[in-house]
């Protein structure tokens, strides 16, 4: 089943009610009242999720309610996109021009209530193509009969900082300057390029224009006077912004909607940076001069909230000078969120330095609505792991939590952040077999091939991303997300090309480290140690999915796994991730900069049939284990003795690895200052060297019977957070669900 | 020191979050024992009939012939067998197994101490239960020593009998003491325990007069098991509220009124014993509040007391049986 079609009644009920069933989040009153108006512009969006038009991935594949876009048809001019009328050509400037006609077709949306507009209704991968030619393919193709894949697109982060303070006149003059430059130097290729921002940035400027026109037509035709004063104000507003920098901090976030929503046009998983940073000196401008209240405030971003969805802010952190960078605005967006609790992705950077009232401001907030938002990470850790790569400390500091996992220097990145993927079951089993073949009596020499094999995986990857990055910026470049990024104008360059921006590491997914270590102890301890199996019995039993073999599976499933706090296979994980991290390290991308591992993996955990049964004593139906979270079924000493399990790993090394937890309600029972309990274990878990946490608040059972009986108006409300977003758990696949309620409850710690 | 049970994470033993460590063996054989594997201190095999897949490897290799297959799953001779441990040996699964384990006491300080960063987080540390912890003293003596050494809180969840030279060695290594009264009228104590609460009582003194003359820091919790119709009378709660109100009230920090739930059964079908409590129902709220009303009726402080543990809901108001008082 992929998502409901519910008739109105039911729809009706649950979209004016937003019950959340008691089995999420801990029990306790909301802080902050909605407005009517606020109440009727959260009646829209969430009759917009539960309806389907809201949804991402396919019909058969739904894997939320998380799109920017809203359902209402099929893009009407498809047949006239200029690269269709005039031919298809693999350049920026042909690109820049599909973006521009659909934008300029783009009908103009004003609600009533709404003092933030805007919506979008296509993406460009619905009216322009993104086809590898066949060569490009075949390199795909052998990288993934070795286990590696990944097809670039987005999951980057610009930096809003810029448009902020240039607005979109400014940069629209920047991209002229630089074209003019690139033609008198008679530099074809980048003059084509600035051509097709130029035309990027002119629709933009046009389409938040026609908003401002819209709106004084609606005012002008407006009896009440309040909806008249509304429609007057987004009018100025957007006739201001359409061109100039924001001058309040209505027109800023008017501005950071606009942005959002433009670039999610291209529809790709990115972040969007520190919104309290942005937002801090316009804040202050306009609390001065008293032209902002505190509920106007959080209001506004509410309703950006309900619009933008999938859009992931971090607060909190770290300034130059290494200082907490908590401010006002900090305390705001969770507010906003706070308000209206429903769909979001924020997240909060934790430091030992950190306000300690903005952090247990988050803690309440993520314990009283249950859905892991915000999302917490280690600020700290991120830097470093930024440092470590060679990023200057003058830009380190900037690094923002971007993604389900990731993290990013604001407009200065192009990472290739979750795209790819090396499935490390791959290699292992690889492993096996030539150890077979070799004849090898040993757990050294075995875990050496092991390494042998992962290399001939990372190589496959790295031919495999390099062809297509010769490829990307003429194929696909991001040029939307460009725009507020430093260095494509000047230079000519997508982000998406070699130098477009300074830092271009490739990132890589990894799925199956816990199975992958679970199973190398269980073959060190029964095949190298007793000697009771032969690696050639292990090869047998797994690929025939243990038929006939239950004993020996058991005999595998029942030695040490990772996730139990036990020194030993806990080492093994650990040294896994360090090869991981050095096989990758020592390889360089077409843009001369590193491959760097993520531990962590989006989705593929919900297919294992790709992969059979392993020797961690698991079948081959059975879900791999989630990123670095322990297999399921398989940590039983509690949720301290995970988060030690995790906390083992050097994250540093890497580009995330989130612990994903979902706690019974029921553990809060009686307790008094239940975030202090968030605020506490958190705390402690990233001291220890944890990196980021997803909080899920909930009792599964209640999110079983979800799956059931959809319809029930308490269920249709409930999100959380699966991987690395968030989503409506209705609207989820089948499969996601399935994968959702079978994880561990933990009951306390 | 031989362990029935590590329970990482708790918030049920003592302040804060702890690791909790249940030591095997106990003097007393309350009715509604949670922990029937704690009772003897010689450990026992036990079968998980969940895990078992049947494979028989177990019968192969017992050596006297203890085990037997039968239709309900496999059935042990416990006056047969010889607890030589070649069945668990023997099991791929992990379905037959000792339930307990003995720790050399390095090794489970080092165990208690893995999640020392989040006792000092959450003001909590490490408790000492069981069976009944104070039939190691000795060993729980020096883990206490070393924990406190290492700046862990310690706790001692005890049932009071004891030998006096348990308390006397452990005492002196002990931040919080949580204390059970179950039952003040010794005879029914005798009839519901096995034994009379005399020596209970005198060692609820010592300890008692520990906190007053030698370590007015250390804390006392009072629990009292709520077992319907044996425990949770009018009569019983009343008797204890007024012995802590009138008799302790400077040394009590807390008195914790422990509501009963038969989730344990289980255990006791894997030990071969059948359990008169397995089907006594959760009280329900209309109980519990009569029971505070009582509690609190001598003039305790009501932020003193609380009631701990699985409550019904939403039950019709029927009368129950309770088979445990039977």
């Amino acid at each position: 089943m992929g998502h409901i079609m519910l008739n109105d009644t039911g729809i009706e009920d649950a979209v004016s009610r937003n019950v959340i069933p008691a089995a999420v989040g801990v029990n306790a009153p909301p802080k902050l009242s909605q407005s009517p108006r606020i109440q009727e512009l959260a009646r829209r969006s969430r009759e917009l999720a539960i309806s389907g038009k809201r949804r991402l991935g396919s019909e058969d594949m739904p894997l939320g309610d998380h799109a920017c876009w809203i359902h209402i048809g099929p893009f009407p001019e498809l047949d006239q996109m200029p690269s269709k009328v005039n031919g298809y050509e693999p350049t920026g400037e042909s690109w820049g021009r599909d973006y521009a006609f659909l934008v300029d077709h783009f009908p103009i949306d004003i609600h009533p209530d709404e003092r933030i507009v805007g919506e979008i209704h296509w993406e460009m991968h619905m009216v322009r193509q993104y086809v590898w030619p066949a060569e490009a393919q075949e390199v795909g193709k052998m990288a993934h009969a070795l286990g590696a894949s990944g097809v670039s697109t987005g999951h980057t982060c610009p930096d809003l900082a810029i448009g902020l303070s240039q607005g979109w006149g400014g940069i629209l003059e920047r991209i002229k300057r630089s074209r003019a430059k690139y033609i008198r130097l008679d530099n074809q290729p980048k003059a084509s390029y600035l051509h097709g921002l130029q035309m990027i940035c002119e629709s933009v400027i046009r389409f938040i224009q026609h908003h401002a026109e819209k709106a004084r037509e609606l005012a002008q035709g407006e009896t009440d006077p309040w909806q008249k004063e509304t429609y007057e104000r987004v009018a100025e507003c957007c006739a201001h912004i359409a061109t100039g920098a924001p001058r309040t901090y209505y027109e800023g976030v008017q501005w950071i909607h606009f942005a959002v929503m433009m670039d999610r046009v291209v529809g790709h998983g990115n972040g969007y940076g520190r919104l309290d940073l942005y937002l801090i000196d316009l804040y202050r401008k306009s609390k001065a001069v008293g032209e902002l209240s505190d509920e106007e405030a959080r209001e506004y971003l509410s309703e950006m909230f309900l619009k933008l969805r999938g859009h992931f802010f971090s607060m909190g952190g770290r300034d130059a000078k290494l200082k907490d960078a908590t401010n006002e605005v900090s305390f705001v967006v969770l507010e906003a969120y706070d308000l209206i609790g429903d769909y979001n992705n924020l997240g909060v950077m934790w430091h030992p330095d950190i306000d300690p009232e903005f952090y247990d401001y988050a803690c309440d907030v993520l314990a009283r609505h249950g859905e892991s938002i915000p999302v917490l990470v280690n600020y700290d850790l991120m830097y470093e792991a930024q440092l470590r790569s060679g990023i200057p400390e003058e830009d380190a500091w900037k690094v923002a939590y971007s993604g389900c996992q990731w993290f990013c220097i604001p407009g200065k990145e192009f990472c290739d952040q979750d795209v790819n993927s090396i499935n490390l079951l791959a290699p292992m089993q690889r492993a096996i077999a030539a150890a077979i073949e070799q004849d090898i009596g040993d757990f050294e020499c075995f875990y050496a091939l092991f390494e042998e094999e992962l290399t001939r995986t990372a190589r496959a990857l790295r031919e495999w991303k390099n062809t297509q990055y010769d490829l990307l910026d003429r194929l696909w470049p991001e040029m939307f997300t460009s725009m507020n990024s430093h260095g494509p104008i000047e230079r000519g360059i997508d982000m998406v090309g070699a130098r477009g921006v300074d830092y271009q590491y490739t990132s890589v997914n990894i799925l199956g480290i816990p199975n992958v270590a679970d199973a190398f102890h269980a073959i060190r301890q029964l095949v190298f140690e007793e000697g009771r199996y032969t690696l050639t019995d292990v090869k047998a039993a797994t690929q025939a999915n243990w038929q006939d073999n239950e004993p020996m599976r058991q005999r595998f499933l029942n030695q040490d796994k990772f996730g139990n706090d036990l020194d030993d296979v806990d080492a093994l994980l650990v040294r896994i991730t360090d090869s991981l991290a050095e096989i990758l390290g020592s390889m360089v991308n077409q843009r001369g900069q590193e491959f760097r591992a993520s531990l962590f993996h989006f989705q593929g955990h919900l297919n294992p049939s790709a992969v059979g049964a392993t020797p961690d004593g698991r079948l081959a139906d059975e879900y791999l284990a989630h990123g670095i979270n322990p297999q399921v079924g398989r940590n039983n000493t509690g949720l301290l003795a995970t988060a030690n399990s995790i906390a083992k790993i050097d994250q540093r090394k890497f580009q995330g690895g989130t612990m994903q937890v979902e706690l019974q309600p029921r553990f809060f029972d009686g307790k008094d200052d239940v975030w202090t309990y968030v605020r506490n274990f958190s705390e402690t878990f990233f001291r220890k060297g944890g990196i980021q946490i997803n909080l899920n608040i909930m009792d599964l059972e209640t999110l079983r019977d979800a799956m059931d009986h959809p319809e029930i108006p308490e269920y249709q409300n409930i999100i959380v957070r699966v991987t690395g977003y968030a989503s409506r758990f209705i609207c989820l696949s089948r499969d996601y669900q399935q994968e959702f309620v079978t994880r561990i409850n933990y009951e306390g710690f | 020191m031989r362990v029935i049970e590590i329970i990482r994470g708790t918030t049920h033993d003592g302040p804060g979050v702890r690791t909790t460590l249940f030591l095997k063996g106990c003097p007393l054989r309350c009715v509604w024992c949670q922990n029937p594997e704690g009772m003897n201190v010689e450990p026992e095999v036990w079968w998980e009939s969940h895990k078992c897949i049947r494979c028989l490897a177990c019968l192969d290799a017992c050596p006297s012939d203890a085990l037997s297959e039968s239709a309900a799953g496999l059935r042990q001779d416990r006056q047969t067998c010889r607890r030589c441990g070649a069945c668990v040996e023997a099991c791929p699964s992990r379905a037959m197994a000792f339930n307990s384990q003995d720790w050399p006491i390095d090794a489970l300080l080092k165990e208690a101490l893995k999640d020392q960063d989040y006792y000092k987080a959450f003001g909590g540390g490490v408790t000492i239960s069981g069976g009944e912890p104070l039939g190691q003293y000795r060993s729980v003596a020096e883990l206490l020593r070393r924990l406190q050494e290492t700046g862990v809180h310690t706790a001692l969840d005890t049932c009071g009998l004891a030998p006096q030279a348990a308390l006397a060695a452990v005492l002196p290594h002990t931040d919080h003491v949580l204390f059970d009264i179950k039952l003040l009228e010794s005879g029914l104590h005798q009839a519901h325990t096995g034994r009379p609460n005399d020596a209970i009582l005198a060692n609820l003194d010592r300890i008692v007069d520990h906190i007053r003359n030698v370590n007015r820091a250390m804390k006392l919790w009072i629990r009292t098991p709520l077992i319907p119709g044996v425990t949770a009378t009018p009569e019983n709660i009343l008797a204890i509220s007024r012995f802590i109100h009138e008799d302790l009230p400077d040394v009590v920090e807390r008195w914790e009124l422990c509501a009963f739930n038969s989730a344990c059964n289980s255990k006791y079908e894997k030990m071969g014993l059948s359990w008169p409590c397995a089907d006594t129902p959760l009280m329900r709220q209309t109980e519990v509040d009569a029971i505070m009303k009582t509690a609190l009726s001598t003039g305790m402080v009501d932020d003193k007391v609380l009631v701990s543990g699985l409550i019904a809901e939403g039950l019709p108001e029927t009368l129950s049986t309770y088979p445990c008082s039977e």
